[in-house]
Parts: C-alpha cells; structure tokens; sequence
C-alpha cells in the first residue's frame, strides 16, 4: 500500500521536476517563465504524435523535447529581443498554445479534446534487479521509466554545472548583473536565449512523461496547471537545484494524494490549492527573514 | 502642426501593430490547414459588428473585459503588476450567485445593489495580502497574485461541487439565481444587459479621475517614479495598497455582472481566463480609459465571432484562441527597440 503511494508520487513528481529544473535555470539566467505550460503541452502531444507515426520511443522524446526547446526560443526572443513583458508574453503563449494544439487536433485530426492514435509506444519502466527487493527504497527507485531517473540525474548534475562550471557562472552573472557581462564582451541576450531553450526542451520532456509516461494518449487538459505548479517548485526552491527538488516532490506527493483522499472526504480541489499556499506562505516568509536582517542591519 | 498629428498617428499605430501581427499568424495557420484567411477574417468581422444583434452579442462579450481590463489597468497605473484579477473574478461571481439565489425573495432595487457591492468586497479583500505582501515585505506580487487565481479557482470549484451544489445537479454549479436579481436587458431579443452600462460608465468614471483628480495624479506619479513621489510627500506604500484594493473591487465586480447579467448561477470554471485577457487589454490600451473600452470591444468581437464562426464554416472555433494569444504576446513587443538599444553607448 505505502509502496504503491511511493510509486505513483515519483510518478507524479518527474515531470513537476524537470520542469521545474528547466525553469530554475531560465529564472538565474533572468527569465521568470510562465509559458512553461504551453511546452508542457506541446511536448506532450509531440510525443504522442511521433510515438504513434514511428513506433520509437527515442524519436518520439526527440520530437518533445524539439517542440519544447521551440516554443522557448521563440518566446526569448519575443522578451529578449522586442524588449517584451516576460509575464504577459508567458500567458500569452498558454492561451496560444492551448488554442493552437485544439485547432490542430480538430483540423489534423478530427478529434476533439483526446487524441488516442493506435500504435503509442509507451516508456518502458524498468525493475532494477537487487534494488527492488529493499523495502520502501526500492518502491521509489525501481520500476521507474528512463525520464525519472534523467529528472533525479539532473538535479545534482545543474547544481555542479551553475556553480562550478565557466557556462553556470556566465548564466549568474547574466541574470544577477547583465550589465557586467556585456562589459566583459560576452552576450547576455543570448546566454539568457539559451536558457530558455534549455527549460522549453525541459518542459517538452515533462509533457512527454505525461502523455507516452504515464497514460499513453494525449488530452487537451493533460498538463493541468503542472507548468505553474513547477514554476511553484522552483520559486520554493529559490535558485538551488536541491530545494527545487524538494519542492518538487512535495508537490509531487500531493499530486498522488489528492486522487486517494478523493474517496474519503478530503476534496480534491483543497489538496491542489497546497502547492499554491505553500508558495505564498514560503515567499511572505522570506520577506519576513529579509525585514529583520534590514533592520538589525541599521540597528 | 506634422508632429500635432503624427503623434496620435503613431499612437494608433503601435496599437494595431499586434492585432496585424497576430492576423498575420492565425492567416498563416488558416492557410496551413486549408481555409482562405481572407474569407475567414471577412466572415469574423461580418459575425462580430455585421448588424443590431451581431453588434449587441459584441458589447456583451466585452462587458466582463471592460472591468476585467480596467481592474489590470488601475494597477498598472500606479506600478503594481497586479495579475490577480482573474481570482476576484471567480470569488465575485460566486458571491454574487450565492446572494442571488439566498436572497431572491428581495426587490431587485436593494439586491441587485447588495450583491454588486459584497461581490466587490469580497474581490478587494482578496487582494489586501499580495498588496501588504509587497507594500511591508517587497513579496513580488506577480507570483502572489498568480498563485491567489488558482487558489480562488480550486476554492469556487470546491464549493460548487460540494457545499454549495445545486440539489439534483450533476454540473459543478449553483442554483440560478431569482429572476429579481438579474441585470435587465437592453435589447431584449439580445443578451446585452445594464452590466454593460455599467462598466463602460465605470470605465469613463475613471478616465475622469485619472486625468482630473489629485488622487489620479499621484497614483500615477507613483507608478512612474516611486522615489520622486515618496521625495515631494506623496504616501506610497497607501497609494500602491488602495489601487490594489480598487483592483480587487472592480475584479469582484467584473465577476458579478456576468453571473448577474449573462450566466445567472456560477459554474466552476466559468472564465475563460477574462483575467488574463484584461492584462492584454490594459497593455493594448495604455491604461487608459479610450483604450480599454477599445481594447475591450475588439476581444469582445472575437469572443463573439469565434462562437458563431464555427456554425458556419469548418474553421474551428480556437482559431480565436490563437489570436487572443498571439495579441497579447504583440502588445507588450516594443519593435524597433533591440536596434536602438544596439545604437545607444552600452
């Protein structure tokens, strides 16, 4: 019973995670992103699109991660290039998004809200031999796909490569002092390009998880707000890739929980709202942190 | 005498650029999947402005984004990027169908006005945490006031499907409302309602106000130089505090109208995000009075053809969508601006 929970909230926290990874990295490289669910979205029915037509799982994570490393360069563009509110230009790719995928599902397909092609190759999820006998720990590392375990991979692999890498420290810099980069001869816009590239194809790969991952077939709802719970992780999460993670799977877990308290009494609608207050709560806290240390610094 | 008329010229112009813009995509998409543009678009502007009723079923749909757009601008204004309005949105709507369907025995002279008014309350008390947040702690209130839409999203819904369910509905909604507390018609055939009045008079009450009053004036100052204002005296942490209440106020009542005036019980999830569009539209406009009712009336044009355009032709009806989007990715877009900033001594 624990087992299973443990199981289904790994589930429910990869892509919560690699999205919110991707988002982590564009925030320190001075981006908040909103539009993380319209990647979301578009890698999701991508994958399902090309799992279909190809039978590769292989090319089907390709295309995802394509569509979403797409949609994130072209909405840097439109901030970094046209000057534009990063904030409005976000939400403005969801709604483009969302209504762009349903036209095409209706024009391409027919098809209206679900799009269930015959011949979706699923991840495969593997039983690690020896892991899978150990009581609890085996329940959360075994009998994961491949973009679980690439999520948990990344979380110590962006903490080396932001603070100890040439790359990592350039992307700071360009978030923290765009200023100084340019005078050193680098060039901000792009760096800050990148890193928007980086967390679409993050974001692509989360949707990916959920359509080939998870259910094997594409839904207009899919995402379900997961891009704005991921941008919760990683506001939570406050620039390090650990607390990120952290948030990630607390989120995570409640994703889990809210479909088994549904049947005893706990509605589902209050449990989703825990990753939105838990934010706010994190955030009024901190400005309480930085209020004091303000004042002991005058005292 | 050239410069007196080239300004408003190019005014006029930056703000048709994203419409043009986004035409250009949906065109695009349009002629990808098989359909001519050009008959689209001329059937969209035909469905939209094309008679009494098509213009009547316009102004109704931009009834919610006139304060929707005015709620975004208010704040805007005064340097708060208040993104919240979509959740005094909900919780309006919601009070406002509760005090509707509870109180149905009452005249409509003191219900209409109660619910209006507790609707208003509730939606401008939503916003004193994110504003004493930023105002006291410097907390973004873009990621408050974000956070705050989904969580009064979850709560309305939450509501209606349990506590407040209407008895043998199956539809996450609540009991319609009296027929004493519906907004009257003004075009009876049509749907458009005295909500309608309503806002755009709300809309012009704060045109005046912007540009006559003292009040008007350092909200805006604010918004332009918080150091300066706070230098000649001006209180700013109040001023940010009561334009994100006067926010909240007209988000709870933009829910209101449309539950009184249109839908007449609430549904969970009864916005297609008019929050958000009204963001658009108070970008579009320049937070101005003109521009919002303008702003508010083209959204409103391609709400209203999108429902009927799809009765008759293929065109599905999120091509809509599309626009809506791509609109408001134009709006904010200052075109020109990466060759000048190249230009200038970095």
């Amino acid at each position: 019973m624990i087992d299973l929970f443990l199981h289904a909230a790994m589930l429910m926290t990869t892509p919560i995670l690699l999205t919110a990874i991707g988002g982590m990295v564009n925030r320190i490289g001075g981006l908040v992103n909103i539009g993380l669910e319209s990647m979301m979205l578009a890698g999701a029915l991508a994958a399902v699109e090309v799992s279909a037509a190809t039978g590769s799982v292989a090319a089907a994570l390709a295309a995802a991660l394509a569509a979403g490393a797409i949609l994130g360069l072209a909405m840097s563009l439109v901030v970094t290039r046209l000057c534009a509110n990063e904030i409005i230009v976000g939400l403005g790719f969801n709604v483009a998004v969302a209504g762009g995928v349903r036209f095409l599902l209706k024009s391409a397909y027919g098809v209206s809200g679900t799009f269930n092609p015959p011949g979706v190759v699923m991840l495969a999820r593997y039983d690690l031999p020896v892991v899978k006998e150990i009581p609890v720990f085996g329940a959360v590392v075994s009998g994961q796909d491949c973009l679980t375990w690439f999520a948990w991979f990344m979380v110590p692999i962006t903490a080396f490569v932001l603070h100890r890498t040439r790359i990592g420290l350039r992307l700071r810099a360009t978030g923290a002092a765009e200023a100084t980069v340019r005078a050193v001869g680098l060039k901000p816009l792009n760096i800050r390009d990148a890193s928007s590239v980086f967390a679409g194809a993050m974001a692509g790969l989360a949707g990916a998880h959920l359509s080939i991952g998870v259910v094997g077939l594409f839904n207009e709802g899919i995402t379900g707000g997961r891009g704005f719970i991921a941008l919760a992780a990683f506001y939570f999460g406050r620039s390090s890739p650990a607390r990120t993670a952290l948030g990630a799977v607390l989120f995570g877990f409640f994703d889990a929980a809210q479909i088994r308290l549904q049947g005893r009494g706990m509605p589902a609608e209050l449990v989703q709202t825990l990753p939105y207050i838990i934010v706010i709560v994190v955030l009024v806290g901190l400005g309480f942190a930085d209020l004091r240390r303000a004042r002991e610094g005058v005292v | 005498m050239v410069a007196a008329f080239a300004a408003p010229f190019w005014r006029v112009a930056a703000a048709a650029a994203p419409f043009a813009l986004a035409a250009c995509i949906g065109a695009a998409v349009l002629a990808a999947t098989g359909h001519d543009p050009l008959a689209v678009y001329r059937l969209m502007v035909e469905e939209a402005f094309g008679g009494q009723r098509r213009v009547a079923a316009t102004l109704t749909a931009a009834t919610p984004l006139l304060l929707t757009g005015l709620a975004a601008a208010i704040a805007f204004r005064a340097g708060i990027f208040n993104v919240g309005a979509e959740g005094c949105f909900y919780l309006g709507g919601l009070v406002a169908a509760v005090l509707g369907y509870v109180m149905a025995g009452w005249p409509s002279m003191l219900l209409i006005p109660i619910a209006l008014g507790a609707a208003a309350i509730v939606g401008g008390v939503w916003l004193i945490g994110p504003a004493l947040a930023r105002t006291r702690l410097g907390v973004d209130e873009v990621v408050t006031t974000l956070m705050l839409n989904f969580i009064a999203v979850d709560i309305t819904s939450w509501l209606v499907n349990g506590p407040l369910l209407a008895r043998g509905s199956a539809n996450s909604a609540t009991l319609p409302i009296g027929a004493g507390a519906e907004l009257p018609r003004l075009l009876p055939p049509t749907t458009l309602h005295l909500g309608f009045v309503i806002s755009l008079a709300l809309v012009a009450l704060f045109g005046l106000w912007e540009r006559l009053t003292a009040a008007g004036l350092r909200s805006q100052m604010v918004g332009l130089n918080p150091r300066f204002s706070r230098a000649v005296g001006i209180d700013v942490p109040a001023t940010l505090l009561s334009m994100m209440i006067a926010s909240g106020l007209i988000g709870g009542l933009a829910g209101a109208i449309h539950v009184l005036g249109l839908v007449h019980r609430f549904v969970a999830g009864f916005s297609p995000g008019y929050g958000f569009t009204g963001i658009a539209i108070a970008v579009l406009g320049r937070n101005s009075a003109i521009g919002i009712a303008v702003g508010a009336v083209l959204f409103g044009a391609l709400s209203s053809a999108g429902a009927t355009i799809q009765l008759f032709s293929d065109v599905p009806i999120e091509i809509v969508e599309i626009l809506q989007g791509a609109v408001m990715i134009f709006a904010v877009a200052k075109f020109g601006a990466g060759r000048r900033r190249g230009a200038a001594p970095a």
